[in-house]
């Protein structure tokens, strides 16, 4: 910091020195004394980490508020855009897609060199229609 | 050096949100902002603490605006004088005088333990304008020249040097009616 001498423009002109010697002695003596913490940066630190946990809470809130409105808005397009029926649709076509495929793996699988066993099409089809579904609802329930 | 390493510590704080850098700087300024407030507010410990405490929390929360253009301590200063500014436009709102006689009760208080010079300095200031009594703190218990008490109390420099002059008119009338000139 600068020296405050620096600063005493405009005073020197209107009072004498022995004033301004008078004022600065006393200030010097009663004013400049440096204050101990006594603990009061902690107590700002801990405000500070309270401030931040509500804060975090607020946003955790918010982004709570926005999964739900996003649902909302996907729920009520799913029911104006008929999106039941186009379920239904896409899930029929791909559970025949897949069956044929598998048809197709099984009636060819003797023909050809791949090793295909009754119980890995069973582990196909399990991990397909139970373990794909479960992981999924899983997750969106998280997310949740 | 001192500036060099508030800014290290300050872009410590705004970039990596690092609270370590941040209690380093609360321990440096805590004494001057501190002393400003215990000034302003006439001895009252409590208060002053309570207010040191929102600046600094102030200065936490918005240390993404400071730019560097003025030291972080001038940036600091302002924060304390806006939030003594507040503090004193609230009570005027409310306009409680029996508050202000409570007030004035804890400061005879927390007084207590004052040693008499100090208990003379906060008489003394209590003489002066809030305004005098700022720029007066500002210059003579922290050192700062004009242009700096121009940037953090936001007055134009000449109004600054009124004040100085007119609050040390009043300090040396009060000191001399008290004997500290012999």
């Amino acid at each position: 910091m600068t020296n405050h001498k620096d600063g005493l423009t405009g005073w020197d002109g209107l009072t004498g020195c022995d004033d301004e010697k008078l004022i600065d002695r006393f200030f010097g003596e009663a004013g400049r004394q440096e204050i101990a913490d006594e603990g009061f940066s902690e107590r700002v630190m801990a405000r500070i980490a309270q401030q931040d946990v509500a804060a975090g809470a607020r946003s955790a809130l918010l982004c709570r508020l926005w999964t739900w409105f996003c649902l909302l808005v996907g729920a009520v397009l799913f029911m104006v855009l008929n999106g039941w029926a186009q379920l239904v649709l896409s899930a029929r076509v791909l559970l025949s897609a897949v069956l044929t495929q598998i048809e197709v793996v099984i009636t060819t699988a003797p023909t050809t060199e791949i090793l295909l066993t009754p119980a890995m099409v069973v582990l196909i089809a399990v991990f397909l229609l139970v373990v794909l579904p479960y992981q999924t609802a899983r997750k969106l329930c998280a997310v949740l | 050096m001192t500036d060099l390493s508030d800014i290290a510590l300050v872009s410590q704080v705004a970039v990596f949100h690092n609270k370590r850098a941040f209690d380093q700087l609360v321990r440096k300024y805590q004494s001057p902002v501190r002393r400003f407030f215990l000034n302003q507010t006439l001895g009252n410990a409590p208060l002053s603490d309570d207010l040191a405490q929102e600046t600094f929390i102030k200065a936490y929360t918005s240390i993404g605006s400071f730019r560097g253009l003025s030291s972080f301590s001038t940036w600091l200063f302002r924060i304390a004088y806006n939030v003594h500014y507040d503090y004193r436009r609230r009570q005027k709102c409310a306009e409680v005088d029996l508050e202000q006689a409570g007030a004035a009760e804890t400061t005879a208080s927390s007084s207590a333990h004052t040693p008499a010079l100090r208990m003379d300095l906060y008489h003394a200031l209590s003489l002066l304008k809030d305004e005098e009594r700022t720029c007066i703190t500002l210059q003579l218990t922290d050192g700062y020249p004009i242009d700096r008490i121009s940037d953090i109390t936001g007055m134009p420099q000449n109004t600054v040097k009124s004040h100085l002059r007119r609050g040390k008119e009043k300090l040396a009338d009060y000191l001399k009616r008290n004997g500290y000139d012999r």
